[in-house]
């Protein structure tokens, strides 16, 4: 077994933190179907119509030191997900900024950079060289990565052909081995078999274990109380609660059950 | 086994960069070739089947006699090639975010690779298209009109890129601006039909007189100068460097206006995505 060392980022640094969201904002329309006009494209962006908008999240401010495990607990639509969109850098916030040092292994809509048409070996090389790996160390754990998503006989199988469990199950055997500081998890341990899903966990465990970071967005409670010491609650995107998890979870469950 | 962790080699930002627009457009490639058993004959039978009507129109119908023109299939296919490069890229700039949506939703990757991906991997195909221009060339010299090569052939280099300069330029412009207003895709489509007759492909640049209105068209459309520049190789005649500087002069400029709308509207084509 590759035993996962501990990585020297999160040694050297251990007294800087390694996400800090300042005064983070970002909105978003409302109505979807309204049409921006052309205009918009030039106007400086202070000047522009911004019918119906509203913020997702606003004022946010926090600061993550590396080791830590967070969970963000809140209902459906309360900007979880928008925020760690904003932490993966795949949104740009319309006010204040997040800082991550260190690069960011993101759990979210883990089958996007997935083709149909490649097979699953070209798949993978793809899809972790997209996500900063070098053909050598791809080399180096595609095998640890086949036998974790447990496919070694579809390999040449074109992606398409695979059931969806297998698809999920590729995708998160990836990205769960990108050696990055930083790990984002989006609700992604809701599907898969039982199997799997112990499988998953027992990564997260060693991914944990060996210093890596971690922000995690889920509805589950037992999740959130097994790998997070601390919790973030957001509501109508703004932070209500910032501490140990088991308060968050205590506070959220008291205000919607 | 032995942890493979150890010091994790650092590697520059444009270092990745180019990593991951390789990774793509390799993508790109491998799913062009891949899908389909005809892969290569696909990219080439356009222009192809494009050089056989036109000369079948031009020469066998209306029998065109300008011997400066001849052999009109090279003549054709000089230009057509580099156009096939332009027309296939900005038609797939139309789908460049909205194809990968779930890809740029996903991984923070430098968003401008969506567009250098596309130029790169319709330009290796431009490239990889040449071999047929080289065919005709043999096969003329078995006729009274056989092609031949004037040392203009290096401008090719320019030609190509200012034509990579015109097509980023356009990208950068076109693909935030489709995410928002989908059917812009078709009128692209209708603008490059047009544009194809107001470039001088299926004729000369010399074709019209110095205070002809459509010659006015032509000197502004980007396209002439870079297609004229391809165009010398085989007809030095051609090479009309007035034409050749607004078009390097109107691809600088495009591509400054790109740069400055693609970050202006980055944040809110990752919104909408």
């Amino acid at each position: 077994m590759a035993q996962p060392g501990m990585l020297s980022t999160a040694a050297s640094t251990a007294d800087k933190p390694v996400i800090v969201a300042n005064d983070l904002g970002i909105q978003f329309k409302r109505n979807r179907r309204h049409r921006r006009s052309f205009k918009d494209l030039f106007a400086e962006s202070s000047r522009r119509a911004r019918p119906d908008e509203f913020w997702a999240l606003r004022n946010v401010n926090f600061s993550v030191m590396p080791g830590e495990s967070v969970g963000v607990v809140g209902r459906n639509g309360q900007g979880k997900s928008t925020l760690l969109k904003l932490v993966a850098d795949v949104l740009i916030p319309d006010e204040g900024r997040v800082a991550v040092t260190g690069g960011v292994a993101p759990l979210i809509e883990i089958t996007g950079g997935f083709v149909d048409d490649l097979s699953v070996r070209e798949n993978v090389f793809l899809t972790a060289g997209l996500h900063g790996m070098s053909v050598q160390e791809i080399e180096s754990r595609f095998d640890e990565i086949i036998d974790f998503a447990d496919i070694g006989d579809f390999l040449d199988t074109p992606y398409k052909h695979l059931s969806s469990g297998m698809r999920v199950r590729i995708a998160f055997a990836v990205i769960s081995r990108l050696e990055e500081p930083i790990l984002l998890v989006d609700e992604v341990l809701a599907v898969g078999d039982r199997q799997f899903k112990e499988k998953c966990y027992k990564r997260i465990d060693e991914l944990l274990a060996s210093g890596r970071t971690m922000f995690f967005v889920s509805h589950s409670e037992a999740d959130l109380l097994r790998f997070c010491k601390r919790g973030i609650y957001l509501d109508k995107g703004k932070v209500i609660l910032d501490g140990p998890i088991q308060e968050v979870v205590d506070r959220y469950n008291s205000d919607y059950k | 086994m032995t942890a493979v962790v150890a010091p994790r080699r650092e590697r520059t930002a444009s270092q990745r960069y180019r990593h991951s627009l390789w990774l793509l457009t390799k993508r790109d490639l491998q799913v062009r070739y891949t899908t389909s058993a005809l892969g290569y004959v696909w990219s080439i039978l356009d222009p192809l089947l494009m050089s056989a009507i036109y000369y079948f129109i031009f020469v066998i119908v209306f029998n065109r006699g300008t011997h400066a023109e001849d052999p009109y299939i090279v003549f054709l296919m000089t230009a057509l090639l580099p156009w096939t490069w332009f027309n296939g890229s900005m038609n797939d700039m139309a789908k460049a975010f909205i194809r990968d949506a779930k890809l740029i939703r996903s991984t923070s990757i430098p968003r401008s690779i969506w567009i250098m991906r596309i130029t790169l991997s319709k330009g290796i195909e431009f490239l990889l298209s040449l071999p047929v221009l080289v065919i005709f060339v043999v096969i003329t010299q078995f006729t009274s009109t056989p092609a031949h090569i004037h040392w203009q052939a290096v401008y090719s280099i320019l030609a190509i890129a200012l034509e990579a300069v015109l097509i980023i330029g356009l990208g950068l412009i076109i693909a935030p601006i489709v995410v928002f207003f989908r059917d812009l895709e078709r009128a692209i489509k209708l603008v490059l039909r047009l544009l194809f007759y107001l470039t001088p492909i299926v004729y000369g640049i010399d074709r019209f007189g110095k205070h002809n209105v459509i010659k006015l068209l032509l000197d502004f459309n980007p396209l002439t100068g870079i297609v004229t520049l391809y165009r010398s190789s085989f007809f030095s005649g051609q090479l009309d460097w007035s034409a050749v500087i607004i078009s390097a002069a109107e691809a600088i400029v495009i591509l400054g206006i790109g740069i400055l709308l693609f970050r202006r509207n980055m944040r809110a084509v990752l919104k909408e995505l």
